[in-house]
C-alpha cells in the first residue's frame, strides 16, 4: 500500500540527477543504474501532497445523477468534490481538521488549534458547486477569504463515498457515534438498523442527546413502535426518500430533504394510515459522526501531522431553547 | 422608507382594473346558466389575476380531474396533502386549488410514480370523491398589485401597513428583537418548530420576506440589503443557512428565520379564498388550513389525521 505514494517514494520528476556524459565517471553517491540518489524531502509536507494521498485512498467521487428537478436558481454544474477550494496548495500543513461543513466558526476553531488543512464534506462558499460567480460581492465572502489567507488555511472538499474500498465511511462513523454498530443488519451497507423496540419519541430523544441536536423535526406518531430504522445521512433526494420510506423501515432518518417533496410524502403516508415516520436532523448533525470517523481513518495513513475532528456548531435555535451558539468573534 | 398599505378593496380592484374593467368595486360575477364547472372558475380567475395568463412554461394546470367537472365547492390550500383532501371532502368541496404540488414535487406528478402504492391510494381517493386539483403557483405569485402569497401572509401577521412603498418584500416594523419576532411568528402562525439563526437579542426594525423556498440567490442579496432579518420557509443547510451562520460568525448584525415551508406561505391561500369569493358566489369557497407535519421533542404532538 505504501509503495503507491507517500514518503517512501521520491517526488516525481526529480530523480534525474547527474548527466551521464561519455567518459564521465560515476558521480559520488550514485545509486543503481548510475543515477544520482534523489534528494529527500527537505521541507514539511504540503497540503497538496496530503490531499493527493487522501484522494488515492478515498476513491473517485460518484457522478451526480439528478433524479428530480432542481429548485429555481439551482446551479447546473456538478459539485466540486475532491478539490482544494480555498488556500494555497503548497502551504505547509501543521495539522488536519475534519468537519461536516467548513463554516466560519469551524475555520476559527481550526486556526486556533493550529490545524490548517480543513477537510470538509459541504461547501466553503455556500453553493453546491462552490462557484465564486456572484459570491465575490457578498458581504462575508471577503471576511472568510481574508481569514483563510491570514491563517494559512487550506480547505479541501471531500466527497462522501470514501473510502475507495469497504463500507461507506460516513455510515460507519454515524453508526459508531450512535453506538449502533451491533444493530447493523448488513455490514456492507451500514445504514439499516434493527434496534431494540422503542417508540418514535424515544428514538428522537436518543438522537437528540447523542448527536447534540436541539432542533430536529419529526413527522409521525410519537408513540409509534420502532424496530427497523433506515438512515440516509446528509442530503436526501425525493427519490431516495420515497424509496426508503417504502422499505420495511419504520422510520427514515435524514439530514435534509425538501419540505414540499420528501416531507409531504411522509406526511401523506401517515395520513393514509401507514405506520411510518421521518426524522429531519439537519445536515451537519447527520454527518458529524462520519467526519469524526474520517479523522480516525486518515490517521491510518497520515502520521506526519495531528489529525482531529471539529464539530460544526448547530446554526439554529428554536423557541424552546433560544440560545445562540455561533462564535461571533474573529 | 415610505410604507404602503394596500387595502383589500384595492387588491380585488387592482386585478380587475388592469384589464380595464371598472374598478369602482368588486367585479360582477358572470352567472352561469348551467352548473358551475372547473373551467368556468378558471376562466374567471384568469380575468382577475391582474396580468397575463400563460398556459405554457409554468407549473399551473389541472393535475388530476377534468375541466368540465361540476363544482360543489372550492377549497384553497397550501399543499394538497392527504389531510387537506380529507378536510375538503368532509366540507363538501371538490375543486381543490393548491399552491404546492399534490404529488410531492414542484413539477408533479414526478416520473416513475405510477406504481407507487401511496400515489395509487391518493389518486383513488381523489377519483372516488370526484375531486379536481389545480396547481395554482406561478399566477398567484404574479397577482397584481401584490403577490397573492405575500398579501395573505401580511394580513395574517397584521403587517399590511408596514410594507415598503418601493419594495413589497420589505417591512419596517415597530422596534422589536429577534426573539420577540420569532415568538410573534409562533403565535400568529401556530408555528412551533420554527428555527432561527442569529442573536436572540438582535434589535429588529426591517424584515425582508422570501416566503417559501429560498435559494442562495437571491437570498444572499436579500441579506445584504439593509434588512436586519430575512424570513423564509426553507433553505438548504449548506448554502443559504451556512451563509447566514458565517455572516453572524463574522460579527454582522443579521439573522434568518426559518418558518418551515407550509407555515411560511399558507395564509397566502387563505387570501386566495377571499379573492375567489369576490367573483365566485354560486358555491362555497373555503380555505383549508393544513397541519404542520412536524413536532419537536419538547412538544411531541402529532396533528396529522390518520383516518381515511
Amino acid at each position: 500500500m505504501e509503495k503507491e505514494l507517500g514518503l517512501a517514494q521520491p517526488p516525481q520528476g526529480t530523480g534525474q540527477g547527474a548527466i551521464q556524459g561519455a567518459g564521465a565517471g560515476r558521480p559520488a553517491g550514485a545509486g543503481p543504474g548510475g543515477f544520482a540518489r534523489p534528494p529527500q524531502h527537505t521541507g514539511p509536507v504540503t497540503a497538496l501532497q496530503l490531499v493527493d494521498r487522501i484522494r488515492a485512498r478515498a476513491g473517485l467521487p460518484p457522478q451526480p445523477v439528478p433524479d428530480s428537478a432542481p429548485p429555481p436558481n439551482a446551479p447546473s454544474t456538478p459539485p466540486l468534490a475532491d478539490q482544494i477550494l480555498a488556500g494555497d496548495p503548497l502551504t505547509a500543513v501543521t495539522g488536519i481538521a475534519t468537519t461536516a461543513m467548513a463554516t466560519f466558526d469551524c475555520l476559527k476553531a481550526a486556526a486556533a488549534a493550529k490545524k490548517n488543512l480543513i477537510v470538509t464534506l459541504d461547501p466553503v462558499f455556500w453553493s453546491e458547486n462552490d462557484s465564486l460567480d456572484r459570491m465575490e460581492g457578498a458581504a462575508v465572502f471577503k471576511a472568510k477569504r481574508d481569514f483563510i489567507h491570514a491563517n494559512n488555511l487550506v480547505c479541501f472538499r471531500l466527497h462522501d463515498h470514501w473510502p475507495a474500498k469497504g463500507p461507506n465511511g460516513i455510515a460507519t462513523g454515524m453508526a459508531k457515534e450512535l453506538g449502533w454498530e451491533g444493530y447493523v443488519e448488513d455490514a456492507a451497507s451500514p445504514t439499516s438498523f434493527k434496534v431494540p423496540q422503542t417508540t418514535l419519541l424515544g428514538l428522537a430523544k436518543e438522537l437528540s442527546t447523542k448527536l447534540n441536536d436541539r432542533t430536529m423535526r419529526i413527522v409521525g406518531d410519537p408513540q409509534m413502535p420502532v424496530t427497523n430504522i433506515a438512515a440516509n445521512w446528509g442530503n436526501t433526494t425525493q427519490k431516495q426518500a420515497i424509496h426508503l420510506l417504502n422499505t420495511s423501515a419504520d422510520v427514515l432518518i435524514v439530514g435534509y430533504t425538501w419540505e414540499w417533496a420528501g416531507v409531504e410524502y411522509a406526511q401523506d403516508m401517515v395520513a393514509a394510515g401507514d405506520k411510518k415516520a421521518l426524522i429531519l436532523l439537519g445536515e451537519s448533525r447527520s454527518l458529524g459522526g462520519g467526519m469524526k470517523y474520517c479523522a480516525d481513518w486518515m490517521k491510518t495513513f497520515i502520521t506526519e501531522v495531528p489529525v482531529d475532528y471539529i464539530p460544526v456548531i448547530e446554526p439554529y435555535w428554536n423557541l424552546r431553547n433560544p440560545v445562540l451558539e455561533i462564535n461571533t468573534k474573529i | 422608507m415610505r410604507s404602503l398599505e394596500i387595502s383589500r378593496r384595492e387588491m380585488i380592484a387592482g386585478g380587475a382594473a388592469a384589464l380595464g374593467i371598472a374598478a369602482a368595486g368588486i367585479a360582477r360575477p358572470v352567472r352561469a346558466a348551467s352548473p358551475l364547472t372547473v373551467q368556468d372558475v378558471l376562466d374567471r380567475m384568469k380575468l382577475h389575476v391582474g396580468g397575463p395568463w400563460s398556459e405554457r412554461g409554468g407549473v399551473d394546470r389541472i393535475v388530476v380531474g377534468s375541466a368540465d367537472t361540476p363544482v360543489t365547492g372550492i377549497a384553497t390550500t397550501m399543499m394538497a396533502t392527504f389531510d387537506a383532501l380529507k378536510d375538503a371532502t368532509k366540507a363538501g368541496l371538490n375543486f381543490v386549488i393548491t399552491h404546492e404540488p399534490a404529488y410531492w414535487l414542484h413539477q408533479d406528478p414526478p416520473p416513475g410514480l405510477a406504481d407507487d402504492p401511496l400515489y395509487k391510494t391518493k389518486t383513488e381517493y381523489i377519483r372516488a370523491h370526484n375531486i379536481v386539483t389545480f396547481h395554482f403557483h406561478d399566477h398567484w405569485h404574479a397577482l397584481r398589485p401584490v403577490d397573492g402569497i405575500n398579501y395573505g401572509m401580511q394580513q395574517q401577521m397584521g403587517w399590511t401597513g408596514y410594507m415598503d412603498a418601493s419594495n413589497q418584500r420589505m417591512f419596517t416594523l415597530p422596534r422589536t428583537t429577534l426573539l420577540d419576532l420569532a415568538r410573534e411568528f409562533e403565535r400568529k402562525l401556530g408555528d412551533h418548530t420554527l428555527r432561527v439563526v442569529g442573536d436572540p437579542a438582535l434589535p429588529i426594525r426591517r424584515v425582508y420576506e422570501s416566503w417559501g423556498n429560498s435559494s442562495v440567490f437571491p437570498g444572499v442579496s436579500f441579506l445584504d440589503s439593509d434588512a436586519d432579518v430575512l424570513v423564509i420557509g426553507e433553505a438548504q443547510d449548506w448554502d443559504l443557512i451556512e451563509y447566514v451562520q458565517d455572516l453572524v460568525s463574522s460579527g454582522q448584525k443579521k439573522a434568518l428565520i426559518l418558518l418551515g415551508h407550509v407555515k411560511s406561505e399558507q395564509w397566502g391561500m387563505q387570501y386566495c379564498a377571499e379573492w375567489l369569493k369576490g367573483f365566485v358566489t354560486e358555491v362555497p369557497v373555503k380555505f383549508v388550513e393544513i397541519i404542520e407535519p412536524y413536532w419537536t421533542i419538547d412538544r411531541p404532538v402529532m396533528e396529522i389525521n390518520t383516518k381515511i
